[in-house]
């Protein structure tokens, strides 16, 4: 909202803020989410909490076997609120960025969303279908390879993309010398253009993607190849938690191991979601 | 449309009650706030108009700091600063968690010293705009200070600050909204918990827009009211 205040304000709190406690395994712990952010976390209109992050957040806690309530703040009270003590994770959709780890910390990410392509069924990429596969793009070469698989599919094909965004570079990065680029200011827009035939494609996040797609008039279009993930599109979300809170942190991320391991994460995204955002080792 | 009937519903998945319930919240801080800002505002307006050095310089420090500084600012403060410090008191007393303000309280605390701020202002404009000529005809007729005040002073200086004052209402009134960043679901906030929730946000935010406007007209109709009946025995009306 106001970033000189906030600034001031993290830098006081943490200035006056805790040392760092005696570090026991805790018992109970808080977890705040915004609770307004469909379907990640959200509120029911009877006031109860729910979503990918409820679900999956009641999940880590029993494998940690640690009483948790779960509590719902405003975005802009989020980290100021963390910092001061109010509750001790945060669960609300927060990527984690170098801005935020100078003042709290993350586990490690718990979804990433990997961005693809979307085509129409019957054009030579859509035959293909959605893949399982993810690249990460701090793998490269991996990467290139799955990269250079797809450009002989996209040939002369006019892609959407929204303008400003990381989206748009990767596309340009490594795709401007085989398909059109159209830079649209929002996802609405190339949505709406993709119905109407004025873009043969979009490369869009996939979370966003099967919304879209999920639409009747889209019904002869699928998310088609692999899934991108990590390098320039940046480390995914994570639990936010206080820098000095290392045993709580070190619980957290073996709970998110057993999750990833045994497919919760994946059964809970696809129920959410429709799409797999369990993080690439 | 039908979809935005069913959403601002009482019936099932409808979201009647919760906005309703917030609006009552948003009006019950704002006309806490605004009766503890009338107090503050007044007596800082005293101090102000008042003979004392430092009261004046208090007085005068209170207003630019608190008409100077953002409100969200004074907010944090007040919540995070106090909820910190009293953490810490707690820790060297050997209690572990985290002790935090009430939120309502704390709320309306902090919008009680910003309006009190503006109302000083208006109080002491008010209080100057009254014809000093007052002041000697009270005494010629041997009135004593306090019925001076009673019955000369105060009617007139209200019947001044009323437009003033009522600015200041709507100010808090607005004000309300940022007392969300603290964790209270006041109307703006439930608003957001909506439009996030359900993807419609326009349903949400006019439904608020128009709550808040519901609010702030019906307490204007009380300001004319009382304007009219602050301005009795005057020929301006």
């Amino acid at each position: 909202m106001n970033r000189f205040c906030y600034t001031a304000l993290v830098a006081a709190l943490t200035t006056f803020g805790f040392a760092a406690s005696a570090q026991d395994a805790p018992k109970s712990i808080t977890i705040a989410t915004e609770g307004a952010y469909a379907p990640w976390n959200f509120t029911t209109a009877d006031g109860k909490l729910d979503g990918l992050e409820v679900d999956l957040a009641n999940d880590l806690c029993a494998r940690m076997k640690v009483k948790c309530t779960i509590v719902a703040q405003d975005w802009d009270g989020l980290i100021p609120s963390l910092i001061a003590g109010k509750f001790d994770v945060i669960m609300a959709s927060m990527f984690i960025t170098d801005k935020r780890l100078e003042v709290m910390d993350f586990t490690q990410p718990y979804a990433v969303d990997p961005a693809s392509f979307a085509v129409a069924k019957d054009s030579e990429l859509g035959k293909m279908g959605m893949s399982s596969e993810k690249f990460s793009l701090n793998d490269e070469a991996s990467a290139k390879a799955a990269i250079e698989k797809l450009k002989p599919l996209l040939k002369g094909k006019i892609i959407g993309v929204q303008a400003a965004t990381l989206i748009q570079k990767f596309v340009e990065t490594y795709f401007s010398d085989v398909v059109e680029i159209r830079a649209y200011k929002t996802t609405e827009q190339h949505d709406l253009d993709l119905a109407a035939g004025r873009v043969d494609g979009l490369f869009a996040q996939q979370t966003a993607l099967a919304a879209t797609l999920a639409k009747p008039e889209y019904a002869n279009y699928t998310i088609a190849g692999p899934g991108f993930v990590g390098g320039l599109f940046g480390r995914g979300t994570g639990a936010g938690l206080r820098k000095e809170d290392t045993k709580l942190k070190d619980m957290l991320n073996k709970a998110i191991d057993g999750a990833i391991a045994d497919g919760t994460i994946k059964t809970l995204s696809m129920k959410w979601v429709h799409t797999d955002v369990t993080p690439v080792k | 449309m039908i979809e935005a009937v069913r959403l601002l519903g009482f019936g099932e998945g409808g979201w009647a009650a919760a906005l309703l319930s917030a609006a009552v919240v948003t009006l019950i801080l704002s006309v806490l706030s605004f009766a503890l800002g009338v107090v503050f505002g007044g007596v800082a307006a005293a101090w102000r108009l008042g003979r004392s050095r430092i009261l004046r310089f208090l007085a005068n420090g209170y207003g630019t700091v608190f008409r100077g500084v953002p409100d969200l600012l004074t907010i944090y403060l007040l919540y995070y600063g106090g909820s910190v410090a009293l953490t810490s008191a707690g820790r060297s007393l050997g209690w572990q968690g985290f002790i935090g303000l009430p939120t309502f309280a704390t709320g309306m605390l902090a919008l009680g010293v910003i309006s009190g701020a503006y109302q000083a202002e208006v109080f002491r404009g008010a209080y100057l705009a009254i014809d000093p000529g007052q002041m000697d005809a009270s005494r010629a007729l041997a009135l004593s200070r306090w019925v001076t005040l009673r019955r000369v002073i105060i009617p007139q200086l209200l019947w001044h600050a009323l437009p003033g004052i009522g600015n200041v209402w709507q100010l808090i009134l607005k004000d309300s909204a940022l007392i969300s960043v603290i964790g209270l679901v006041e109307l703006m906030r439930q608003a957001q918990i909506g439009a996030g929730s359900t993807r419609e946000p326009f349903v949400f935010y006019i439904a608020a827009a128009l709550l808040y406007l519901a609010i702030a007209s019906f307490t204007g109709i009380a300001f004319r009211h009382a304007e009219k009946q602050a301005s009795r025995g005057t020929q301006e009306t």
